[in-house]
């Protein structure tokens, strides 16, 4: 298992690495100044034509692009990623103000969604042709059809303008602290981040379900008297998650590019929100950054699910 | 034949299949017993129903699958008879029948077992399920189990996961989950038809090996005669979901009467025949499963057919003690064909 | 023998439309998107009011006789605006699942059938696609390029190509596998005539099954992006830009047409494509009864 983990770890480096050549020379191929992109806009308005020079030497921004790449990955590491065009602020600073949101709000959207989405899945395969069947599928249907919005949009008028139980929108309440008072502000966001993904898991995996429960291995369990709890739960539940995990691999990124649409509904101050502000300002470097930074997040939270799915399945973890 | 000397007694047993809007009789009227501490074969082609009954007696049929009609009665040890035909499908009585009782080897040893559990561990959910012990006598049994079943180093193996095994290996281990309660009655579904052919030979040693040393009654499944002459004691040949004819071994394959079974004793190549003498072919395919019959399924591709064969369903015939056939060239009044 | 007779000697073709019959739920979705299509396209003769005339005298009316689902802000006729929208959400939706399919199962056949350093260029470009999040990645080249419909359908095609080009990729590499391709190798056909004429129709089923459900997600994405405002130029109504204008809480609230309206259009269309996907993925699956 350590092993396993080690080459998971090991393998992101190449990716994380190309994803940074990547970025680098997206930045690079950008209309204007390199320069005006590594300080605050009035400090680069403020400056001569003669300073310019100087400070482009002085930065060595007039080296041949392979050192600057690793001068400017260097700077990367230390949390520099340069000045927003727009507002002037340090993306590196924007990000740690706004990146920790996003996470939350990602990993509890995750989070429910998977717990939801499994439970739901199971007892509709458990209880096939049954209510509970027919329920767990009719919200599938529905959360796979309609936008994500228009839950968010449904949540508000609902909980928040009709009942008054929970805010609309925002972080917490102004001078607030710590984990508690954020939770009100949380659910609405997170019920609707997890919506689609849910929807997806139910129907996948009830197929997975039923899928393996036509396995030999589940008659195999039957035929040494187990109760079909037992049957269902220990010996085809875990089973169907094996391939369950591929699918939420493979919707990450669905989720976290879902967090730009959600952060508008709710007003929510993460990445997402800071990305539109910026297109809409036309402020395409910080863009970059923030969908790079969206990447990597995925790109960590899939070793993630990788590393669970070894530990479910010992094919995967000692092949 | 008294009735303690049997274990099983199946009689009249019907079981559908629903296809579609369709209801296929897979099995159509199926009797027989097993002997106390005997080894049945029931033998037939693919899709003959051999398989179904045997998951009908288990009650492991799949969900489209129902026992329609006849009874299956079990007699256990101390004479009590369970009338197995009448539990629920997963009810507690079933359920306490299979693997303490009744235990089931399977076809395809790649799988039927589960790939996410160490083998050991799924040797000791049985074990657990049934009787009262430690862990560690537990695990001691088995290993001692494994180890009579010739899987090398049992400690370092019990372990392991299923992918680490071949075929052979995996099979033995579906024997040691089925013996592993010390069952009456082994079912073994065509244990050895997807492993290699060294391997067979050893699988069906060790079968004859724990039946000798735990005096086991077996139903084998199988569409190998060759099987079926070296370990039987008695044998059931069946056809399109019905026994055409029934035995003890010497009475099957000394003195076969039913057309059938007889072309398929010719069909098999026997050690020390002539090389240039040619195998015999049953002419024609199986019919399709749900096929309506209006006389002897067989008809079709009888060589002994008469005008009657296509008009009129045969009945069971006994024409000498415990040998019965049914084909209307053996009922009453029928002449026998030489 | 004479027993085969009785096997019915059905086309592949005539099998799967017989499978697709039989499924009521994929019937349903049929008709659904045919009514929906229908009335898109018959809008002229639903109704009489132009989607984009502004009519300051009848703004945000709510339903009446006049007007079926009321007006909105700069007092269009909503029921107007989601015919004519259903248009431009549709054909967006179609064009968009073409693009990204028919550029995937080109690359998709490339990478399977020639395989090596062009595979291996391709997987990887395919892979870091699909890692970084679609609605970021259509954000920025929005921001790059500009709002504009021919603009969304391009980025659509070229950030949606992925999930084609896996399942092509996949599908060649078996097929390449099968004796066939080889005794086509064998009578000297050439490596192009082979992918074009023998790989790729055996590739149909799921790349016509995916562009199906294709369809139905971009016009998720349209609407999720249109909403951001990002999507196409506000003068073109499409069912994203028509919920677009309910997105202040006063508006959300008082003129609830505005939302629900399209949205269920969208609903109502994505599921009844998704619907008909299922039946077609399951006629089109020779593996399934």
């Amino acid at each position: 298992m350590f092993k396993y983990i080690l080459r998971k770890l090991l393998a992101l480096i190449p990716k994380l690495l190309v994803m940074s050549v990547i970025l680098f020379f997206a930045l690079e191929l950008l209309p204007g100044d390199a320069l005006s992109r590594t300080m605050p806009p009035d400090q680069y308005q403020a400056l001569s034509e003669a300073q310019k020079v100087a400070a482009r030497e002085a930065l060595g921004l007039n080296a041949p692009p392979v050192i600057r790449y690793f001068r400017w990955l260097n700077q990367i590491f230390h949390g520099d990623f340069g000045y927003s065009a727009s507002t002037g602020q340090n993306i590196g600073t924007m990000l740690a103000g706004r990146l920790p949101y996003t996470i939350e709000l990602s990993f509890y959207g995750l989070l429910l969604a998977t717990a939801v989405g499994l439970l739901l899945g199971f007892l509709s395969a458990v209880m096939k042709n049954t209510i509970v069947d027919y329920f767990c599928t009719t919200i599938s249907v529905f959360g796979i059809s309609l936008p994500e919005f228009f839950f968010g949009i449904v949540f508000i008028i609902l909980f928040s303008v009709q009942l008054k139980w929970l805010p609309s929108g925002g972080r917490m309440p102004v001078g607030a602290h710590g984990f508690f008072s954020r939770v009100p502000y949380l659910v609405l966001p997170v019920m609707t981040m997890a919506i689609s993904l849910t929807a997806a898991l139910v129907r996948y995996t009830k197929n997975s379900m039923m899928d393996v429960m036509g396995k030999d291995y589940i008659k195999t369990a039957r035929s040494k008297g187990l109760r079909e709890t037992t049957v269902s739960f220990k010996h085809a539940f875990r089973n169907s998650l094996i391939p369950t995990m591929t699918l939420i691999v493979m919707r990450l990124p669905r989720l976290v590019g879902g967090s730009a649409v959600i952060e508008m509904v709710f007003n929510y101050p993460g990445i997402g929100n800071m990305a539109l502000t910026a297109v809409n300002a036309g402020d395409i470097p910080v863009v970059m950054i923030t969908t790079m930074t969206t990447g990597v997040m995925v790109l960590l939270s899939s070793t993630l699910v990788d590393i669970v799915t070894a530990m479910l399945d010992p094919r995967i973890r000692l092949g | 034949m008294q009735e303690n000397d049997h274990i099983l007694r199946v009689q009249d047993l019907k079981t559908d299949f629903k296809v579609g809007r369709r209801t296929v009789h897979a099995v159509n009227g199926v009797t027989f017993d097993v002997r106390r501490g005997k080894t049945l074969c029931i033998v037939g082609e693919s899709g003959c129903g051999k398989s179904v009954t045997a998951h009908s007696i288990m009650q492991l049929l799949p969900p489209n699958g129902t026992i329609a009609g006849g009874t299956i009665s079990y007699y256990t040890r101390d004479g009590a008879c369970e009338i197995l035909s009448n539990y629920k499908r997963s009810g507690p009585r079933m359920r306490a029948i299979r693997g303490k009782e009744i235990s089931m080897i399977f076809q395809d040893p790649m799988s039927t077992l589960n790939p996410v559990y160490t083998v050991g561990s799924q040797i000791m959910e049985m074990l657990k399920k049934h009787e009262k012990v430690s862990k560690a006598e537990g695990k001691a049994r088995i290993i001692r189990l494994l180890g009579e079943l010739g899987i090398p180093n049992p400690e370092i193996r019990y372990d392991q996961y299923p992918h680490e095994f071949s075929g052979g290996m995996k099979q033995r281990i579906m024997i040691a989950i089925a013996m592993i309660c010390n069952p009456t009655l082994l079912i073994a579904d065509e244990p050895t038809t997807a492993l290699d052919v060294t391997i067979q030979a050893q699988i069906l040693d060790l079968i004859r090996k724990m039946q000798e040393s735990y005096g086991t009654s077996v139903i084998l499944i199988t569409h190998n005669m060759g099987i079926v002459v070296e370990i039987a004691d008695d044998v059931a040949v069946m056809y399109m979901g019905r026994i055409v004819e029934f035995g003890s071994v010497q009475q099957i394959f000394s003195h076969p009467v039913h057309p059938y079974t007889r072309a398929l004793m010719r069909s098999v190549p026997v050690l020390g025949m002539n090389k240039d003498q040619e195998l015999a072919v049953i002419e024609g395919t199986t019919p399709d499963a749900s096929t309506v019959f209006t006389g002897c399924e067989f008809a079709e591709r009888c060589e002994c057919a008469r005008p009657e064969c296509f008009h009129r369903f045969p009945k069971d015939t006994e024409i000498e003690a415990g040998h019965r056939v049914r084909c209307l060239l053996y009922e009453e009044g029928g002449e026998e064909n030489g | 023998m004479t027993i085969r007779k009785k096997t019915r000697n059905t086309s592949l073709a005539k099998r799967s439309w017989q499978k697709f019959i039989q499924n009521r739920m994929a019937i349903l979705g049929l008709i659904g998107l045919v009514l929906i299509i229908a009335a898109c396209l018959a809008a002229p003769l639903l109704t009489n009011y132009d989607p984009t005339l502004i009519d300051p005298s009848i703004r945000g009316l709510s339903p009446s006789r006049e007007h079926l689902l009321g007006t909105d802000r700069l007092g269009r006729d909503i029921f107007a605006r989601i015919l004519y929208g259903g248009r431009w959400s549709i054909m967006i939706g179609v064009i968009a699942a073409m693009g990204a399919n028919l550029l995937g199962a080109a690359l998709g056949c490339i990478a399977g059938y020639y395989g090596g350093k062009v595979d291996s260029v391709l997987v990887s470009i395919q892979e870091m696609l699909s890692i970084f999040p679609g609605t970021l990645i259509n954000m920025l080249c929005i921001g790059f390029m500009g709002k504009s419909v021919r603009n969304l359908l391009l980025i659509f095609t070229f950030t949606g190509w992925p999930g084609v080009m896996r399942i092509v990729r996949g599908r060649i590499l078996s097929l390449k596998q099968e004796p066939y391709v080889e005794s086509c190798r064998a009578n000297g056909i050439g490596g192009m005539s082979i992918m074009f004429h023998h790989l790729l129709p055996n590739t149909l089923g799921p790349i016509i099954v995916n562009s199906t459900m294709n369809v139905a997600g971009y016009i998720l994405s349209e609407a999720a992006l249109s909403y951001l405002g990002l999507g196409v130029p506000d003068n073109v109504p499409t069912w994203g830009n028509i919920i677009n204008a309910a997105k202040r809480l006063d508006i959300v609230q008082t003129l609830p047409m505005l939302w629900l309206a399209p949205a269920a259009a969208i609903c109502l269309f994505v599921l009844s494509i998704n619907f008909f996907g299922d039946g077609l993925r399951d006629a089109l699956d020779p593996s399934s009864k």
